[in-house]
């Protein structure tokens, strides 16, 4: 690890003013960041940690629409959203381990847009609205590749804002060493349509099956499914599986997490 | 060994010193890193003098201090270097007897040990343990003109042969035929390790192997690019096994046929867990797929992932 500064503000406005100085870095809950600059793959020279903003904090729940504070950690969403969002409860509960869950937050994780990170398909099958301290950014604009984002400079995500669907859930098959998402698909069903979307898989990072969505908006069963698959090609090959097998894995996980939902 | 035509003795060494006090020091050439030499091999040593084991303290792994010995490696430890401890005890014992019979005014082959106590032979004259290692270090009443005072021995032992353990393992998984996961549910292993000492630390040492070969069998890889990259360089690409991967494990040594060439009867037990398991999962896979119609499959590499699995399936 290389030197650097730390910086602890308390309001959204003083960590806009302090990421505005010189290779100055967001700290959210630490779980990407720290190891990167453990292994010297990072080297800001200033760390602005979002930790002690409690305005960024929380879970309310309003009606139809969940609303996510970025600096929630996973162990908060998964405690406080199963009432009104299970299949969200469901996956923040099954990140990580204990510790990474009680450090990493929502608002970190959808600004590292890791391709096998969980909550990027939450928020882009249910539709969500990535708020920051400037704007709010629809899902379906927010996500623009791997380990990139709508994001600009300096930018920081301090609310993720649900809408709660009719049924969904989210099918994890898990990388067998890091526990990561080898895929993760997210399914979850609207008044207006079916979305699904897919982490781990693709090279350009999350994305929706947009011939699924289809076929399940118009019968919402596995058996919609038959016939559907993917092809590997610009899917990710590595020493865990081809792009052909996480292509397969898209389609089981799919009618499983749509027989989840049912 | 030599006798086996190895042209080098693969011995073992220890040093047993009996302090003043009777309190004991085994100075042992094999290196304890988590198999238990420390609780095992004072189980012998106590048995065989009948004092309490917590007088009895394991020296190893400070070449300063211990003889020279060939290592722990084969599962060896207790088979060779515990039959020099073996050894070196008997030379102690024969050594406290002629002190014991000269502190009862007997001759030392009516001596008797038992329980910490030298009695001779048909009578209630006794002298204890910690009589005679006193006497050992402050020679007042001592045979002097036959023995040295002190009680130390060192004994290196050769194994005439290897000793053999042998086992069955049975493994039940289950295969996910859709994503080619494979899941343990149940694991038997039953050996025979020759006489047991302690049986708790040979269970869980079948467990360590058992996890450790299950971790072989389906996890464990180190995979390099074709630039000579290690690409399975941290734990996020290097599958451990973890509780979850592993189920509880039934383990049965119930059939123990003592091993007949050394002191103690004992076998090696350390490797025998992470020799049995890998085949015997990659075995029971090989059966599932067979008994779900994918008879074409005979051979799947190690570690056996979901993906190859998965690959194997598609012929």
């Amino acid at each position: 690890m290389y030197s650097f500064e730390i910086e602890s503000p308390t309001s959204v406005a003083d960590a806009v003013a302090a990421l505005g100085k010189e290779e100055a870095q967001a700290l959210g809950g630490g779980q990407t960041l720290i190891p990167s600059l453990k292994a010297r793959l990072a080297a800001p020279s200033v760390l602005v940690s979002l930790k002690n903003i409690d305005e960024i904090k929380g879970v309310s729940i309003n009606g139809d629409t969940v609303t996510i504070g970025g600096g929630t950690t996973h162990a908060t969403v998964a405690a406080e959203v199963g009432s009104a969002y299970p299949a969200l409860a469901d996956l923040a509960v099954n990140i990580g381990d204990p510790a990474v869950r009680n450090r990493g937050t929502i608002g970190g994780s959808l600004a590292n847009n890791d391709p096998s990170a969980c909550y990027p398909a939450a928020a882009l099958a249910s539709g969500a609205t990535i708020v920051t301290n400037t704007r709010e950014i629809a899902a379906d604009d927010y996500f623009e590749g791997m380990f990139t984002t709508a994001l600009e400079e300096g930018e920081i995500v301090t609310a993720v804002k649900f809408p709660v669907p009719e049924a969904a859930a989210y099918i994890k098959f898990e990388q067998p060493a890091s526990r990561f998402a080898l895929v993760g698909v997210f399914v979850a069903k609207y008044a207006d349509g079916v979305r699904v979307a897919v982490t781990g898989a693709s090279e350009d990072g999350v994305f929706r099956w947009s011939e699924a969505e289809s076929a399940l908006s118009s019968n919402f069963g596995a058996d919609a499914l038959d016939g559907l698959s993917l092809s590997g090609d610009g899917m990710i090959s590595d020493l865990h599986g081809s792009g052909d097998y996480r292509a397969h894995l898209i389609a089981v996980l799919t009618k499983r997490a749509v027989k989840a939902a049912a | 060994m030599g006798q086996l035509g190895a042209r080098a003795g693969l011995y073992d060494a220890a040093t047993v010193r009996v302090n003043a006090t009777g309190s004991i020091s085994v100075m042992v050439g094999a290196h304890s890193h988590g198999q238990g030499h420390e609780t095992a091999f004072p189980q012998v040593v106590a048995e065989m003098l009948g004092i309490d084991e917590s007088m009895i303290d394991i020296v190893h792994g400070d070449t300063s201090k211990i003889p020279f010995g060939m290592g722990t490696y084969g599962s060896r430890s207790l088979a060779v270097c515990g039959s020099a401890m073996v050894r070196a005890t008997e030379k102690i014992i024969n050594k406290a007897k002629k002190i014991a019979g000269h502190l009862l005014e007997a001759s030392d082959a009516d001596i008797e040990l038992k329980d910490g106590q030298f009695t001779v032979a048909g009578t209630d004259k006794s002298v204890a343990w910690g009589d005679v290692t006193l006497a050992a270090y402050v020679p007042h009443n001592y045979p002097l003109e036959d023995i040295e005072p002190g009680l130390e021995e060192t004994a290196f032992y050769d194994p005439a042969n290897f000793t053999y353990p042998s086992g069955a393992y049975a493994c039940e998984l289950e295969l996910d035929p859709e994503t080619g996961r494979v899941t343990i549910e149940r694991f038997a292993a039953a050996d025979d390790f020759g006489n047991v000492v302690n049986p708790m630390i040979v269970e869980g040492q079948v467990h360590g192997g058992l996890a450790q070969g299950i971790g072989q069998a389906l996890l464990e890889s180190c995979v390099y690019d074709e630039n000579g990259q290690l690409l399975s360089a941290s734990y996020m690409d290097y599958a451990m096994p973890r509780a979850e991967d592993v189920p509880f494990y039934q383990v049965d040594h119930s059939c123990a046929t003592p091993c007949t060439h050394n002191p103690l009867g004992v076998k090696g037990c350390g490797e025998a867990g992470a020799i049995g398991s890998p085949p015997a999962v990659v075995n029971a896979v090989i059966d599932a797929l067979h008994s779900g119609g994918y008879t074409q499959v005979d051979h799947i590499d190690m570690p056996v992932s979901p993906h190859r699995v998965w690959k194997a399936m598609q012929g």
